[in-house]
């Protein structure tokens, strides 16, 4: 029978055995307070979905779900924490890929949704046998749209990939919609600080309409409960603090693109990154607005 | 030169109102002028035509012609006005006193031989020794000086109270660290009620269930296949749900869950008492009872970092403020944890000597630089990283050890370990509760 198994990691075994409870019928529960036990059943198990702490003695859970990643790559990971720092959100974005980064204390609705979620993207995806992003290359040049009124940024870019991509430069909103709606994008660099304001609803919504455009979110605005919302609900698939470092960016956006194109080969993939609906109003009505726009323009040139 | 007058802090203060002579005065009258009573302390006599200063003329002056060669013969009928020093030192009356003697000094010939001449609205008033002004400027001085000590030591202790409320500040960070603490029991206590509370429902359906089936079995009027089909949706419903299974984990749930309420209860009841910010209240407490609370307050910080060993002596209660004390603790075992890079070790050591109770608080840090130990107690001496540290902790530690008649003092070795000793006096320590009110 292939009922998911499930991975419960905390330090706190109370937590434990609360969480098993939420899973009693429909999962094998694997549990263990050490992280180093995690690991190795990791190894050995088949592992659909990891739920991890973030605190714990041996290792941080944005540590354990980068292991996770590497030992195996299926398994879908979740963070469940009482702390939210920006520096473990941040690792929990370019390290751990997680799915999704729930807060204690938590609703049991949301929590068992989100594992049943997880579990069904993961059994599909191991059924697929393969191993996520190594697919076939397409052999195409990928596009890269820079969202940044700052044009230091379109520059970094263009700088560290050269004529490998094409790279287009949006300063506003406006254009970077008209970009979108006309062309098929690989990844999205944007700074969530557009001119002074706030544009998470737009990665957000991108991500709602064009699941295979993968994107990197570049920034110095801090604020950790905008960046577990961009997880959650725009799967952002990288975060990098400015000033930008050209090497890092260089590899990340190498790897973005690679990403974008095993997505397109296999689309089961994007599964993975689907995203929790927008759970401010004012930004559901801003991606209203958006998405509005979208549709007309792409009407627009459907009519052309 | 003359006799000592009261001076004050302004020019109509130190206005003498001599009468001025005309500038046709005929030289040879100073003479007399000189030795008369009303001019014998004067340098010099001003000279003005229609109210309006036009000179003055100096003692100096004057015995300079008469000294020369038959001066006296030669220019003793001519007008003063001639010898007069045309543009003397002048003063307006409203003129404020530090910016007349600015002008004054700046202007005056030395050897001094002449006062100055006070105007108001051109028209000449009197005259002032620059002696005089001189003296007032000194004694302005000195009140501003003392002026300024005042608002020095206001601004000393309104920056107590800026540390004082800094600390809130950073009390706040505490909270919010509290805070995060609860959300773990939190966490499972909601989540034990709430799949409680859905295995209610599921036990009372089911016990209903067994009940109908009891009934239809002891009526006497129901079928055998009434009764079968009630079995059927009992075995049925067992099936669906290990009710019985849930039940005993439900068991282990309650347990757990009472615990968390436990630990939340207990952190919100010391965070209670640590933030008592009625921080004057004193009271007779056992510094144990401090420490715990401290340490249960840190234990964010503390928790899975570091090993405490208490090496508690019998000491005796203590009058003090003890949510006070309480946040020398707390200092104290949060830089020792911020010192310490993976895990170490906190030994705290109370005992008590005839009349004064001591603590040492020795962690398994990386140490304090020979070059910083006279500074860590200076308010915003840090080497933390800018939101880690402000540099008060230790600053506001001093000052709560010396607030109760007690002091602090620290050795310590790069690599090995930094060690506080408080020393409290045990009895009669507690002054003055106002004191602490700071
Ligand atoms: N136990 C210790 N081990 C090593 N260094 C210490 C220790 N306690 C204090 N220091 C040094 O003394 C400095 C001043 O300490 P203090 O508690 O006043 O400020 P802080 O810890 O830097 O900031 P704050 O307490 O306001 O958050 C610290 O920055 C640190 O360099
Ligand atoms: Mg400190």
């Amino acid at each position: 029978m292939s009922k998911p198994t499930l991975l419960l990691v905390d330090d706190e075994e109370r937590i434990l055995r609360s969480l098993r409870m939420l899973f009693f019928t429909g999962y094998n529960v694997r549990m263990t307070t050490d992280a180093n036990e995690a690991i190795r059943i990791l190894k050995e198990e088949r592992i659909h979905v990891i739920v991890s702490d973030q605190r714990m003695p041996i290792m941080l859970g944005a540590e354990l779900l980068r292991i996770a990643r590497e030992i195996s790559p299926c398994t879908m990971r979740i963070l469940l924490t009482g702390y939210s720092d920006l520096d473990a959100s941040i690792a929990c974005v370019n390290e751990g890929e997680v799915f999704r980064y729930l807060l204690k204390p938590w609703s049991g609705e949301e929590v068992k949704q989100v594992v049943a979620d997880a579990a069904a993207i993961a059994l599909a995806t191991f059924a697929n046998e393969r191993s996520p992003y190594t697919a076939a290359m397409l052999q195409q040049k990928a596009r890269i749209l820079v969202l940044d009124s700052d044009e230091s940024t379109v520059h970094a870019v263009r700088e560290v990939l050269r004529d490998s991509a094409e790279v287009i430069w949006a300063g506003n909103l406006q254009h970077a919609t008209e970009v979108l709606s006309q062309v098929d994008i690989a990844v999205l660099v944007a700074d969530v600080m557009l001119d002074g304001k706030n544009i998470s609803y737009m990665l957000k919504t991108v991500k709602q309409q064009y699941p295979k455009t993968q994107s990197m979110v570049v920034t110095s605005f801090k604020d950790t409960s905008h960046l577990i919302d961009l997880i959650n609900q725009a799967q952002i698939a990288r975060y990098l603090p400015k000033p930008l470092r050209k090497n890092i960016l260089g590899r990340n956006l190498e790897y973005l693109i690679e990403r974008f194109r095993a997505v397109c080969t296999v689309p089961l993939l994007q599964t993975r990154h689907s995203v929790a609906p927008i759970s401010d109003p004012k930004e559901q009505a801003q991606a209203h607005g958006l998405m509005d726009l979208l549709n007309r323009l792409r009407l627009h040139r459907a009519t052309a | 030169m003359h006799a000592a007058r009261l001076i004050g802090k302004d020019i109509p203060s130190l206005t003498i109102a001599l009468d001025p002579i005309p500038s046709h005065l005929p030289l040879e009258e100073l003479a007399d002028l000189f030795r008369h009573p009303a001019y014998a302390e004067v340098l010099s006599i001003p000279v003005v035509d229609d109210g309006k200063p036009v000179g003055m003329i100096s003692r100096h002056r004057f015995t300079d012609i008469y000294l020369k060669r038959y001066g006296r013969e030669l220019y003793g009928k001519q007008p003063v006005g001639n010898f007069a020093n045309k543009s003397p030192l002048t003063v307006a009356y409203e003129q404020p006193l530090a910016e007349a003697a600015q002008h004054i000094t700046g202007n005056m010939q030395l050897p001094l031989t002449e006062d100055f001449i006070i105007t108001r609205n051109g028209k000449y008033l009197g005259i002032g020794f620059v002696m005089d002004l001189i003296k007032a400027m000194e004694m302005q001085m000195r009140a501003d000086t003392e002026a300024l000590d005042q608002a020095y030591s206001r601004l000393k202790s309104s920056q107590t109270a800026l540390v004082q409320s800094e600390k809130m500040a950073s009390l706040g960070q505490m909270v919010a660290g509290v805070a995060h603490e609860i959300n773990t029991p939190l966490g499972y206590v909601q989540n034990n009620v709430t799949i409680g509370n859905e295995l209610f429902g599921h036990v009372q359906n089911m016990f209903a269930s067994y009940e109908t089936l009891v009934d239809k079995m002891l009526d006497g009027q129901s079928s055998a296949e009434e009764v079968s089909a009630q079995i059927q949706q009992i075995a049925e419903m067992r099936a669906a749900l290990s009710v019985n299974e849930m039940l005993g984990e439900m068991r282990g749930l309650m347990e757990d869950s009472l615990y968390g309420i436990g630990q939340i209860s207990e952190l919100v009841l010391n965070l209670k008492n640590f933030s008592r910010m009625d921080s004057a209240a004193t009271d007779t407490v056992s510094l144990h009872d401090c420490i715990a609370s401290a340490l249960n307050i840190g234990r964010n910080i503390l928790k899975n970092k570091v090993e405490i060993v208490r090496q508690f002596g019998d000491i005796p209660a203590i009058k003090c403020a003890p949510s006070q004390l309480n946040q020398v603790f707390l200092n104290l075992f949060t830089n020792a944890a911020q010192a310490i890079a993976d895990h170490g070790r906190i030994t705290i050591k109370t005992w008590h000597v005839n009349d004064a109770v001591h603590i040492e608080v020795a962690d398994t840090g990386k140490g304090i630089p020979a070059e910083n130990i006279a500074r860590i107690f200076d308010p915003f001496f840090t080497t933390k990283a800018i939101g880690e540290g402000t540099g008060l902790g230790l600053s506001i530690t001093y000052q709560i050890i010396q607030q109760h008649g007690g002091d602090i003092r620290v050795t310590s070795r790069v690599g090995e370990g930094t060690c506080f000793h408080i020393r409290l006096p045990a009895s009669a320590a507690h002054h003055d509760a106002q004191l602490l009110a700071a």
